[in-house]
């Protein structure tokens, strides 16, 4: 796959991953930026404009949890509007991926 | 770069916005060099992965100014707003710039007309309302009562245009940004790719 396809792809993708990521589980932030760098390679330091922003969207909500080492840590958590977004960010790829795919299947 | 260099460069970049705002940014990234020393890694690869410090403070910058604009629509916001935008890419200025500065420009010229047409419209009405101001001499009741007809027209038409406007205005500008964080979000990981 060629580089520029490969980054495209993922820019349309990030959202839905992170939203996925949390429908799993609350989580922090450098886990989800440890686990966004290894499956997309996306830069870990990006995730933190992107969690800023669907704060601000509404779509996931922070609480802090005291830690036994350091500084309490923020936990993001999916909101109800998160989880309806994620499902029809999820519908919207099945039907992409379903239509290249088809296409895909006509040229191999 | 050392965790130190990347934090001061990072406040550098952020210089300007909300104190409250910084701090929360900054603990973020000081949170994520902790969890990250945790599990065993240096300084030096944690401040790679997270990418160039000045270009995620444009980013963010670019955010908290979109936000700004969208909490209170003022003409100020949307210069600052726009001009986050434009903090992403500095190329871009040179195309943008003529754009920006003509729909700045039709912004403020629709603003006061719409504000002029609700002031005149309520003048009018307030002409009508009150019997002793003949304005325009006009005496007779059909007259006046079309004066404050017309007066309630213009007020309605101001606010459904200002409305409208607002709407219009609003999409650009989210188009704009969606435009902005398609282009720019992933370019660390095309950086990294390229090293």
């Amino acid at each position: 796959m060629s580089e520029s396809l490969q980054v495209q792809l993922k820019k349309g993708v990030l959202e839905m991953c992170v939203l996925a990521l949390l429908s799993n589980g609350d989580n922090y932030a450098y886990d989800i930026a440890s686990r966004m760098a290894d499956a997309v390679g996306m830069g870990e330091g990006t995730v933190y404009p992107l969690m800023r922003r669907m704060q601000n969207d509404g779509l996931v909500t922070t609480y802090l949890v005291e830690s036994a080492s350091g500084p309490p840590r923020k936990y993001y958590k999916l909101t109800k509007s998160g989880a309806l977004a994620l499902k029809s960010q999820i519908a919207d790829w099945k039907t992409f991926e379903g239509s290249v795919r088809k296409i895909l299947g006509e040229v191999a | 770069m050392t965790r130190n260099e990347f934090m001061t460069r990072l406040r550098q970049g952020l210089v300007g916005l909300n104190p409250d705002y910084i701090r929360d940014v900054m603990n973020d990234y000081e949170s994520h060099f902790d969890d990250g020393r945790q599990s065993g890694r240096s300084e030096e690869e944690i401040s790679a992965a997270l990418g160039d410090p000045g270009r995620l403070a444009r980013e963010l910058r670019a955010e908290a100014g979109f936000q700004r604009w969208e909490n209170a629509r003022t003409p100020g916001n949307l210069v600052g707003a726009v001009l986050g935008l434009m903090g992403l890419a500095t190329i871009d200025i040179m195309f943008l710039f003529p754009f920006l500065c003509a729909m700045f420009g039709i912004f403020v010229g629709f603003s006061v007309a719409v504000l002029v047409m609700v002031v005149v419209g309520f003048a009018l009405i307030i002409g009508a309302l009150i019997p002793g101001l003949a304005w325009f001499g006009l005496t007779g009741g059909p007259e006046v009562l079309a004066m404050g007809l017309v007066g309630v027209g213009l007020v309605a038409l101001g606010v459904g245009l200002g409305a409208l406007f607002s709407m219009i205005v609003n999409f650009i500008v989210r188009g704009l940004v969606n435009y902005a964080r398609l282009h720019f979000r992933l370019i660390n990981t095309v950086a990294a790719q390229e090293v």
